[in-house]
């Protein structure tokens, strides 16, 4: 065995991690049905709770969007985890000789595939549904990606505390949405701006409060995750 | 008259300083309770251990 | 479990002490504020209470660092004093800012940068506690309480900057004053002298809980620990 192949490199691992996930889901299909169908209920309960008039769906479009995306990513990750714990594969992935920050980008970058992939089903099915084209602008698009980036970094962190306690599902929730409150509030600011037709230097200061809250909330976990694997 | 003009909000601030002083003592309280809840469970446990070593 | 030291005693009685001089400080001697009337002076305890609040949230979130470092329970048993005691008196801070809010705003509750996020720090720290409460393991729900008062500590200053992109209207009393603040008042020389009196005697009141807290936390450990070894 070469000494290449016992250690692999930190983007190799992470990328097997990846491919992993991405093959399992692909041949299941589980996560991403459930995601798409609970996202695509969401919006409708919310047409009928908030009787959305022409006039009224402006105002509240992206508080409608960023509510679907937090509460399908919370079903994610949660799923994305619980496999994990349940068929033992985090102890196979553990004992790996794998750095653990591998694992905790690994994990992060498929629940975000995940998200966006359900995000890019979402957001044309929303947009014909509610007839607001302005969604397809590169600067909203980019609004949304950060808002992901943000919410998985924290929301892996956190699922993988959670999937240990003894509440497991029900904590990650209440654990996730206080912390993730700033990232889901600039992102709804920048993207409500952006649907209302504002110029995305108009909204310049929500997203640069998304990208301080990206960095900040990827770096930590990566630096903190050795902290909540350890056995 | 000049003093009318000063609005009488004692009662909101009578009922500022009772709840301060209530939270405080079911603190305090608790604190009491759950220190002798857990005396006892230690002096059981010691106990046991006394009559698990006869 | 040594018995109770006699520096803790003494701290029992400056603390009962301070809290009196306090409130006599805040109730009688300051003078009525001119424009709300009596209402004005809850604002001494909401201040020491909101001073507390989050000074223990920052010795938390150093502890939880701490811990991650030395991973010595001593620090877990400090963090958890300080969350505890803070919470209680975050949870004061809120409710007393209501009732003072009722008469200067003529509402309770306002979606105001401060008191929206007052009260999401307040859940975060009461998710700790339902966090810590699904672990049995203490050196686990040691580790995952660090980190997440770690997360908390850094989200909390971040939800304020995003929400001060909302207007406010909470009245800065030190400091500049917001032109759309309502509520504001000057503080004269006798209101001051209560103002600081009240952060002190909070800051006694603080130490003397926190310390009776990591006496419990000890305790605790102490006792869990007698039931491992009867169970083996």
């Amino acid at each position: 065995m070469t000494d290449k192949k016992s250690h692999p490199s930190l983007l190799g691992a992470t990328l097997a991690i990846v491919q992993k996930d991405l093959a399992a889901e692909f041949r299941s299909r589980e996560l991403f049905s459930a995601m798409l169908v609970f996202s695509l209920l969401v919006i409708i309960i919310f047409n009928f709770a908030l009787e959305l008039d022409i006039e009224v769906r402006r105002t509240v479009a992206a508080g409608v969007l960023w509510t679907t995306f937090a509460f399908a990513g919370t079903l994610g990750l949660n799923r994305s985890m619980a496999v994990e714990k349940d068929r033992g594969c985090m102890d196979g992935l553990l004992l790996a000789p794998v750095d653990r920050s591998a694992i905790f980008f690994g994990k992060a970058i498929s629940n975000l595939v995940f998200m966006l992939v359900v995000e890019a089903i979402v957001l044309p099915v929303y947009a014909v549904l509610y007839n607001e084209m302005r969604i397809f602008q590169p600067a909203f698009l980019g609004v949304v990606l950060l808002g992901s980036i943000g919410y998985i970094g924290v929301g892996t962190l956190l699922s993988t505390m959670s999937v240990q306690t003894r509440m497991r599902e029900v904590l990650l929730p209440i654990l996730l949405f206080p912390i993730t409150i700033p990232v889901l509030l600039a992102a709804v600011k920048a993207s409500g701006g952006l649907i209302a037709g504002a110029d995305l230097s108009e909204v310049m200061t929500p997203v640069t409060l998304l990208i301080f809250y990206d960095v900040v909330f990827t770096a930590l976990p990566y630096m903190i995750f050795d902290s909540v694997v350890e056995e | 008259m000049f003093l009318e003009t000063i609005p009488d909000t004692s009662r909101y601030m009578l009922a500022g300083y009772i709840i301060s002083f209530l939270t405080m003592g079911l603190y305090v309280a608790s604190l009491y309770i759950r220190n002798r809840n857990l005396r006892q469970d230690e002096q059981l446990l010691e106990d046991l251990e006394r009559d698990g070593k006869k | 479990m040594q018995s109770k030291p006699i520096a803790l005693t003494i701290l029992d009685v400056v603390s009962i002490v301070v809290l009196g001089i306090s409130t006599y400080l805040a109730l009688v001697f300051a003078p009525t504020e001119a424009v709300m009337g009596d209402v004005q002076r809850v604002f001494y305890f909401h201040i020491g209470t909101a001073w507390v609040g989050l000074l223990g949230f920052v010795v938390a979130a150093v502890a939880g660092i701490v811990y991650l470092v030395t991973k010595d329970l001593k620090w877990d048993r400090f963090e958890v004093a300080a969350v505890e005691v803070s919470t209680m008196f975050f949870f004061l801070t809120i409710v007393l800012g209501s009732i003072w809010a009722r008469p200067a705003w003529n509402t309770w509750w306002t979606w105001d940068p401060r008191l929206t996020t007052a009260a999401i720090t307040e859940l975060i720290y009461i998710a700790y506690f339902m966090l810590r409460q699904g672990i049995d393991d203490p050196e686990k729900r040691a580790r995952f309480g660090a980190v997440y008062t770690l997360l908390g500590g850094l989200s909390a200053p971040i939800t304020f900057m995003v929400i001060r992109l909302f207007r406010t209207i909470h009245p800065v009393v030190i400091g500049s004053q917001s032109a759309e603040a309502q509520g504001g008042f000057s503080m004269s020389s006798d209101m001051k002298v209560a103002f600081f009196f009240a952060l002190f005697a909070f800051t006694i009141i603080f130490v003397d809980l926190m310390w009776h807290r990591i006496r419990l936390g000890a305790l605790q450990e102490k006792v869990e620990q007698l039931k491992l070894k009867m169970s083996n």
